[in-house]
């Protein structure tokens, strides 16, 4: 058994990139105080309409176009649902997700005939890859950073985008006030469910853009069920660094390593196949333990200090 | 009760319907938008169904995982927990039950077979169910994502199971080797070949409802799930409550798996998960969370099932846009503030009645 260690490091950030753009559109609902689990079905619309669109305008800047464009309408139209609408958030999700497995296939059906994949119906488009001058050069490196998908490189770029939207912008301010307490947001002034409606809408051009690169990056045309969790995981990686953008993507990193493990694997090793598909999404519900104990034994050493220092 | 509270719930049941025939305009709508001979088509989906013996036995033998999965998200939604797990646990216990009756053989006569396999399958269920309940209570793991996750995990799993340890090489298709006939449970009611689950789906639903609206623990469970706080007030533990509910709800999801496979097939032979937890899921939240009306959201999913599928053999539309149609209908059912204004101008226009009457009364009393 012999593995290609480069190649997989490369996999790794490849696998990483739809993932980094859940974890950024899953933090940004969490900061302000939202758990939102649509993005699963917002990135499946995605890849589905960056296919389409693409196909449709033979260009592939309007397919990511179109991919962002059905991010965002998803985006408003949950919350719609359940800020206008007052519906549980969590039960308007699961609903949306069921929809959209369904209608995604339905639609796919409609405009090509077949229910598996666009593939063989729809020109396939591809984002450009990018080659780095002088990093492309560096040898081992510049084969794992260099001649990645623009949309990696975004997606590094949103990293950043998010953290000075969130840390240095009113709006992240805002977004967090109303996160941390929406009734102490409210009494001094701020609209809610404005604060709620702009952060979804970022949510789903985020969603957009994992959906876009799924279907246009990662592979060139769509699948049914291609999201196959990413959403979900992207949650667990925001969920595992508290919303911070930075720890979300290396925990979303961590979650590509493991998807790309598992690949890899599969590719060149005749182990079952079965127990190398669970790896990533039994890591993630590991991480999600571990993450979990950690927190709550931090919340009861802070309690235990404050009872000391009480004591004093 | 008093004048609000009836027009409060039956402004509830309105709702329910005014949002099922919205849903199903939507349907019809998007059938004649997309057939070649709309008339037919729809005539086919609204009919269809009921049009022999044999149709109307399969939205029967339908109706039952739906109402067994139903009765196991009743559990997990009462209690307000979207463990979704039942999903996973339909399929795993399907293909474990599978596996304990074939390692049993023939020997055993169908009277304590089908005991073992139901109880295997309640142990599966509750095993299963466990996970992101304990999860969720030790580290404060979100327990919808644990259960998202841990279903593909059980999806693979069952696979694994039946490839590695019971497939049967001789059949062309991949499938484990066929049950033993003693675990197989017959169909009834000769013409409509309804499966015997039936009899089990109608204990269940009255086993339930009885749990639910005749028992403390049943009255503990929905007042933790209606008023947690208040719950916590009065000195009850919404955690273990909550808990407890998650683990009998997997249970139920147990049971469900394990008919549908001895009630409908000889062989194992599921590649993913399908989908049943989540058709559980509509047809709890179209019951409200009341066991009794299960049954009734169970039959109304697979009468619009089974026209999708009489649909998708006379013409050709996928059955896939049921799946729309289901998020439509809880999204309606689900929003508050769907059709609130009317319940509100109705509780006004009663209140200013009752204000006019009492003071009509009050100028005949001085008057006289």
């Amino acid at each position: 058994m012999t593995i290609d260690w480069i190649a997989f490091a490369a996999e790794v950030i490849r696998m990483a990139t739809p993932l980094v753009f859940a974890a950024m559109a899953a933090l940004i609902c969490r900061q302000a105080g939202m758990f939102n689990m649509g993005i699963e079905g917002m990135i499946l619309c995605s890849a589905l309409a960056a296919a389409t669109f693409a196909h449709l305008f033979q260009n592939v800047w309007i397919g990511l176009l179109g991919a962002i464009l059905i991010g965002l309408l998803t985006g408003l139209l949950i919350a719609f649902v359940s800020i206008t609408g007052k519906a549980d958030l969590y039960l308007t999700c699961i609903a949306f997700n069921l929809a959209s497995t369904g209608g995604t296939v339905f639609l796919m059906f409609m405009m090509t005939g077949e229910k598996s994949t666009t593939s063989g119906a729809f020109r396939s488009f591809q984002i450009p890859t990018i080659d780095i001058p002088l990093i492309k050069d560096i040898p081992v490196l510049g084969r794992i950073i260099s001649g990645q998908s623009l949309l990696t490189y975004v997606a590094i770029l949103s990293i950043f985008l998010m953290w000075l939207l969130l840390k240095r912008t009113r709006l992240g301010l805002r977004i967090r006030a109303v996160g941390e307490n929406p009734h102490a947001a409210e009494s001094v002034g701020i609209s809610v469910p404005k604060v709620g409606y702009i952060s979804f809408s970022i949510c789903g051009i985020m969603s957009g853009l994992a959906g876009a690169f799924l279907s246009m990056s990662w592979v060139t045309y769509f699948m049914r069920n291609m999201a196959n969790g990413r959403g979900y995981i992207g949650l667990s990686a925001q969920n595992m660094a508290n919303g911070e953008p930075i720890g979300s993507s290396i925990a979303a990193l961590f979650f590509g390593f493991c998807q790309a493990l598992s690949i890899t694997m599969k590719n060149q090793t005749n182990f079952p196949t079965e127990f190398l598909e669970m790896i990533p999404y039994a890591a993630t519900i590991i991480a999600l333990g571990v993450t979990g104990m950690l927190a709550i034994r931090k919340r009861r050493k802070v309690e235990s200090g404050q009872a000391a220092a009480k004591e004093e | 009760m008093s004048k609000t509270q009836r027009i409060e719930s039956t402004m509830e049941v309105v709702r329910t319907l005014v949002g099922l025939v919205i849903a199903y305009a939507v349907a019809l709508v998007i059938l004649f938008a997309i057939s070649e001979d709309p008339v037919y088509i729809v005539q086919q989906f609204i009919l269809g169904p009921l049009s022999s013996p044999r149709r109307i036995g399969s939205i029967i033998n339908l109706a039952i995982p739906f109402t067994l999965c139903g009765l196991a998200m009743c559990f997990m939604y009462a209690v307000n927990r979207f463990n979704l797990v039942p999903e996973g646990i339909f399929m795993l216990s399907a293909c474990t039950v599978t596996w304990v009756a074939l390692k049993l053989g023939n020997g055993l006569p169908a009277i304590v077979m089908l005991p073992i396999l139901f109880v295997v399958a309640i142990l599966t269920g509750v095993v299963i169910a466990f996970i992101p309940a304990i999860m969720e209570r030790k580290f404060n793991a979100n327990v919808v994502v644990v259960s998202l996750m841990l279903n593909s995990i059980i999806a693979f799993l069952a696979v694994a199971i039946m490839r590695y340890t019971m497939r049967d090489s001789s059949i062309s298709y991949i499938a484990s080797y066929e049950i033993p006939a003693s675990a197989q449970m017959p169909k009834i009611l000769g013409k409509f070949s309804i499966q015997s689950g039936i009899i089990i789906a109608i204990v269940a639903v009255v086993a339930v409802s009885l749990l639910f609206y005749k028992t403390s623990f049943g009255w503990k469970m929905r007042l933790v799930g209606e008023n947690p706080r208040f719950a916590g007030a009065v000195g009850l533990s919404a955690v273990s409550i909550s808990f407890a509910a998650q683990l009998i709800g997997g249970g139920m999801a147990g049971i469900a798996g394990c008919t549908e496979m001895l009630g409908n097939y000889t062989r194992f032979r599921w590649s993913a998960t399908t989908q049943h937890g989540f058709d559980g899921l509509l047809v709890a939240v179209l019951a409200k969370k009341n066991p009794a009306l299960v049954p009734i959201g169970a039959i109304f999913l697979a009468y619009i099932r089974i026209g999708a599928d009489v649909v998708n053999s006379t013409g050709d539309i996928p059955p896939e846009f049921i799946t729309v149609i289901q998020g439509i209908i809880i999204l309606l059912i689900a929003a508050e503030s769907f059709m609130s204004k009317t319940k509100n101008k109705l509780i006004f226009k009663a209140a200013e009645k009752e204000e006019a009457e009492r003071k009509q009364k009050q100028q005949a009393n001085t008057a006289a």
